[in-house]
């Protein structure tokens, strides 16, 4: 055989299966520890920065701690911790995101001080009633050459003269810990982690995003750049309007030399704080702290777009990544486990009533004075230089929460908790970069082929944010348990606070019986007992038996948590199911080590056709507490109307909506025709607005055959040119490569979770290693299926060899012919994604209505 | 035509990647110790722990050659580039070798995908290509304070019909004349391997500003070519380890060597008072204490 056969074949393969699959999605300052530690420009404090003048009264952080003075120290410490602590993320959000991950984030863009007004339409973004507008009346900064283009904020006094110099000292440094847990060892409670590592660095004017003064900066370079130090316009600037260009998709922002002026981080607050439903703003973009809750989650927030909003909109990353709904996130995105499944923001509320599950074996670290001799570092490991600040690892039975919508995390509430701050990037340099999948890597034996465990013990060890996290994750728990803004509000209790008078549940329940029929609001008890409690209450059967309303008298709050929090196969729920088979954290993948035994070892769910198994497969059956304020439903958000921020004009280049209505009639459910699309909604979060949308929403959930499918669609071509490219001096010419374009209308959830690296190598078994092919495919279809797909395998393989240029459309007939094929290569076949949940749709109309009025009461 | 591509491309990469004859100056074999893996990429060590474990004295650092290192296969020079920190960016010529990825047989890991007489095929056309890109790449040229480097290339006659005409640039180093092309950025940057550390970056996505740029050929390796990034890390002064990326993907090692500045920062090395210009993570490092 000429050896350069199977090369070119490989070749072509190699980069055809790129081409498809495409979506390379993949998300410090720091505190002292972690500053970059390299020389900093000489001139580098712009003169304005060193001329501020003193903070004026009204802009500073008095509001934020006045808000949580009801709260015990420990509660206080954790509120503070979530609104502030980014825990060293802004490099992961400044370098390793851009550079590793190859993800650009508009960061002016989504900050920019001149937008503060239209930052909660365009992003869900929630200002921070601290900030100001430069220039404004009562702003300490004049102007915004002052603030790098950004709002003036609490700190801003001292963090600005630092911008371009090293030696910021962050906020954090000052916090005021609470006393330590009394049952911990001594070296536990006398030994916790500087708090500068907690890394607070002052609000961007958006709460939760958090800002850091960059040392490197280069003000000369920046003026140079961008013509001012009050704009990042020249950064911004996309570099080239000239089609004929391979980078004028491209913008400066990839340039990883420049080095902007602040580091940004991300708190968790970022998705987590919101508006109190029963206390909304009278202006959404100028809340003051009394409308402003940290634990019900941010239902507008665009997350997704904002993470890759430095990309353009034809990129494959931005497609396959982008499209989600307001309010929800595909945070299993960044480790590239292949599955597209955004997921709702959860509403962090009465988590005391919250279900937990007893007995269940957990391997975990835990708090030890002291470590027997010999120990192995992996069993048992002692903090050096604290005395008695030592765990050890180890498996028991513990009662645990199920935490995540498939109940993933279950190592405890407080493993839970600072995962979440890897989630958001702390750490991601010293720990969790390096286990990640990179979508380009095709060498089975090459590192980042696949993922592998992220090391808590390693991590613990090496990175000093997570050891400031960990000793106070305590601090954090307490404040989700006893603060009130982590406690449901009611309807009643947010039409009296609109309304400005009394308003008692008999008032309530007399105006939802006169809007949904007589007696609906009893008749819905009954409704609801018979038909949704035995998955939607934490109580026990009979339901018919259970007061709902009951309080906990340890708590106060209702001791119903209204969901038992079981986790059901998601074949018997019948939602899409992509989010039931999230995979990171089964055996072998990185949050491998936040999963308990329990999880491990369910039992495999029949029925469904993609890799399920290892924990897969389930959704808990999630708490119903506040449904008035959370529409729309599902962990998706697809079931009721679409959101949109700006009234979905399709001009206004701010808008961000994008519908997702599809007409399954038509082969391929294209986009519905603009005639028959539902508008969106506007969004509206005072307290009628969030109950129209709760009572459209249910609507749509009781009857689900008028509701109108829903499937998030490509809405640019996805253009790949691939193969390099020579200048002859007059133009751009590529050598040789070919076009793959992925075209508008496509299912962004198939581009997604498609699954190359299989498709490649099946590719390259079906040209070198038919046999092994063939073994391979009969271990996971049935004999005939097993058969198709190879043939079609080769089929294709012959095919693109000869014009790679027609792979999507041979890749989509193939797919057309032999449904096996994706069965083998997508990680979920899920075409729409507001399907499922039917429970309840043979309800009378009465009785529909007599449930939403219902469930409105709590 | 497409093998012909990527027999370009990889060419182009060897020409900015790494070069010349390069002597071993140090008889002692380092006595370096590599955490055990196996072929899958699961059972690849973690990268923290191999540090952890098997931190590397400096007095073996002093003994790694370019050819103890061109000798490594891909899973040792990852081990070893990632128990490196970045070190000073460097200033100055350096001479460079390419080393491709060789697989745990220590044929090329491409001729061990592909088998049998093709991967034995494979294998040759390998080494020569490592031969051609050799000859035409001698090494880099680093201006330190300007942040930026240019690429030392010997043999223009290949090129010319990409570069056009003009006169170009040029340095001497040990008598040799070398044409200088394909500038790029020099800064500290994510390394693409190994996160828990920064390296120095070579980039040559955003060379268009710098003076003397000639589009022909420098934009080959640019943001609307092939994408060339390079990263580097410090053996010792005078000794670095690069590896070299197309679009983020991948394609071979080289080395750099400048024996005047090895033995100029010996003394200061030994005494561990070498400092690394980027940012060196939180591990702790013990190689400057062992």
């Amino acid at each position: 055989m000429n050896s350069s056969k199977p090369v070119r074949w490989i070749a072509v393969c190699v980069i055809a299966g790129f081409a498809v699959a495409l979506w390379f999605s993949q998300p410090a300052h720091e505190a002292r520890a972690t500053l970059p530690n390299q020389p900093t420009p000489s001139a580098a404090v712009p003169p304005e920065a060193t001329a501020l003048p003193e903070v004026a009264a009204s802009y500073n952080d008095a509001a934020f701690h006045a808000a949580g003075t009801r709260l015990s120290p420990s509660a206080r410490a954790g509120r503070e911790i979530w609104f502030k602590a980014t825990a060293g993320n802004a490099r992961f959000h400044t370098y390793t995101f851009q550079q590793r991950i190859t993800a650009l984030i508009d960061w002016y863009g989504v900050l920019r001080g001149d937008q503060r007004d239209t930052r909660f339409k365009t992003w869900g973004l929630i200002n921070d009633p601290g900030c100001c507008t430069p220039g404004s009346a009562g702003c300490p900064a004049k102007s915004y050459e002052e603030t790098y283009g950004f709002d003036w904020c609490p700190g801003d006094q001292t963090l600005l003269k630092f911008v371009g110099k090293a030696g910021y000292r962050d906020p954090a440094c000052d916090f005021k810990d609470a006393a330590a847990t009394s049952s911990d060892p001594a070296g536990h409670r006398d030994g916790r982690e500087d708090s500068c590592n907690l890394a607070f660095g002052t609000s961007t004017g958006a709460l939760g995003f958090r800002k850091f003064p960059n040392p490197r900066f280069d003000p000369v370079a920046w003026k140079k750049l961008n013509g001012s130090l009050g704009t990042w316009q020249g950064y911004d600037r996309k570099l080239s309007s000239d089609p004929a260009r391979a980078d004028f998709k491209l913008r400066k922002l990839a340039d990883a030399s420049i080095e902007p002026p602040f580091l940004i981080g991300t708190s968790c607050a970022s998705c987590h704080v919101a508006f109190d439903p029963a206390k909304p703003p009278l202006n959404p973009a100028h809340p003051k702290w009394e409308n402003i809750s940290g634990l019900v989650g941010n239902q507008y927030i665009r997350i997704s777009e904002l993470l890759i909003s430095g990309m353009p909109h034809d990129d494959l990353l931005w497609q396959t990544f982008a499209h989600a709904r307001p309010g929800t996130s595909d945070t299993s995105a960044i480790p590239n486990d292949q599955v597209n499944n955004a997921g709702t923001i959860n509403a962090l509320i009465n988590i005391a009533q919250r279900p937990t599950f007893a007995g269940e074996q957990v391997k975990r670290w835990r708090k030890t004075a002291a470590c027997p001799t010999g120990t192995k570092a992996s069993s048992c490991w002692c903090e050096p230089g604290k005395p008695g600040k030592c765990w050890e690892n180890s498996l028991q039975a513990e009662t645990v929460h199920h935490i995540l919508k498939g109940g993933e995390d279950s190592i405890g509430a407080l493993g839970a908790i600072q995962r979440v701050y890897f989630n958001i990037g702390s750490c991601s340099e010293q720990c969790w970069v390096n286990h990640l999948t990179d979508l380009r890597q095709l060498d089975p034996q090459a590192r980042n082929f696949g993922q592998t465990p992220f090391d808590i013990g390693q991590c613990r060890r090496d990175c000093p944010n997570f050891r400031a996290v960990e000793d106070r994750l305590q601090n954090i728990l307490d404040f989700f348990l006893t603060a009130p803004e982590g406690h449901a509000r009611d309807l009643r209790e947010a039409r009296a606070n609109q309304r400005q008078t009394p308003y008692a549940e008999a008032d309530l329940e007399r105006d939802l019986d006169h809007r949904f029929g007589k007696n609906a609001v009893s008749r819905g008890q009954q409704v609801f007992a018979t038909n949704c409690a035995r998955c939607h209450s934490s109580g026990k059967p009979p339901f018919e038996a259970v007061n709902f309303r009951a309080l906990d008298s340890k708590t106060g709050l209702r001791a119903d948590w209204l969901g038992n929090d079981v986790p059901t196969p998601v074949t018997e729920i019948g939602t899409d199911r992509c989010r039931a088979l999230h995979s990171n954290h089964l055996r072998g993948h990185v949050w491998e080590q936040f999963a308990d035994e329990n999880y491990f070892a369910r039992k495999t769910v029949s029925g469904i056709l993609e890799p399920h198994d290892g924990g897969r497969g389930y959704y808990r059956n999630i708490s119903l507490l506040n449904l008035w304020a959370h529409a729309p439903f599902l962990h998706n958000n697809s079931v009721g109307p679409e959101l949109c921020g700006w009234g979905g004009d399709k001009a206004n280049p701010y808008e961000q909506y994008r519908s997702s209505y599809v007409d399954t009639s038509r082969p391929g459910n294209p986009p519905l025709a603009r005639d028959k699309q539902p508008a969106c909604w506007q969004y509206d979060t005072s307290v009628e607005g969030r109950f129209k949308l709760y009572v459209a929403s249910m609507n749509d959930l009781l009857s689900p055959s008028k509701r109108i499918p829903k499937a998030l669609k490509l809405d640019q071509d996805i253009v790949l040119d691939i193969g390099p490219r020579i200048f002859d001096g007059k133009e751009e010419k590529r050598v040789t490569g070919f076009t793959v374009r992925v075209p508008a209308g496509a299912s962004a959830g198939n581009v997604g979770n498609f699954r190359h690296k299989e498709f490649i190598g099946d590719l390259v078994r079906a040209k070198l290693e038919p046999a092994e092919l063939d073994a391979r495919l009969a271990k996971i279809l049935p004999a005939h299926d097993a058969k198709q797909v190879a043939s079609e395998m080769r089929n294709i393989g012959k095919a693109i060899v000869s014009d790679p240029n027609r792979l999507v459309e041979l890749v989509k007939a193939a797919r057309a012919r032999t449904p096996a094929l994706w069965q083998v290569y997508s990680s979920c076949n899920v075409e729409i994604e507001n399907d499922g949940h039917r429970f309840g749709e043979d309800l009378s109309e009465a009785d529909k209505n007599a449930l939403i009025a219902f469930l409105a009461t709590f | 035509m497409p093998v012909r591509a990527v027999f370009f491309a990889l060419v182009l990469s060897a020409t900015l990647g790494g070069c010349d004859q390069i002597k071993s100056w140090f008889a002692g074999k380092p006595d370096i110790v590599y955490a055990p893996y196996g072929k899958d990429y699961a059972s690849k060590p973690d990268l923290a722990q191999v540090e952890y474990e098997h931190p590397i004295p400096l007095k073996e650092l002093i003994k790694v050659t370019p050819k103890y290192l061109a000798g490594l296969n891909q899973e040792q020079l990852d081990q070893l580039y990632a128990r490196l920190g970045s070190g000073p960016i460097p200033n100055g010529p350096f001479d460079g070798e390419i080393v491709f990825t060789r697989g745990g047989t220590g044929k090329l890991r491409a001729a061990e995908i592909v088998g049998g007489l093709a991967g034995l095929g494979l294998n040759v056309k390998g080494k020569l290509l490592e031969t051609a890109g050799e000859t035409l790449w001698k090494g880099k040229v680093f201006y330190r304070d300007e942040k930026v480097l240019r690429n030392r290339i010997e043999d223009l006659a290949v090129l010319r019909p990409v570069i056009g005409p003009g006169d170009i640039p040029k340095i001497a180093v040990d008598g040799k004349d070398a044409w200088l092309l394909f500038p790029a950025k020099l800064y500290c940057g994510q390394s693409l391997i190994d996160s828990r550390r920064e390296s120095i970056i070579i980039d040559y996505a955003f060379t268009d500003d710098i003076p003397g740029y000639r589009e022909r050929p420098d934009f080959l390796a640019g943001r609307r070519g092939l994408k060339v990034r390079d990263e580097i890390r410090m053996v010792r002064p005078g000794l670095y380890l690069g590896r070299a990326y197309m679009d983020h993907a991948f394609i071979l090692n080289f080395v750099l060597y400048n024996k005047d500045l090895d033995r100029a920062g010996r003394a200061e090395f030994e005494a561990g008072q070498v400092r690394d210009t980027c940012w060196g993570g939180t591990q702790k490092r013990i190689v400057a204490t062992r």
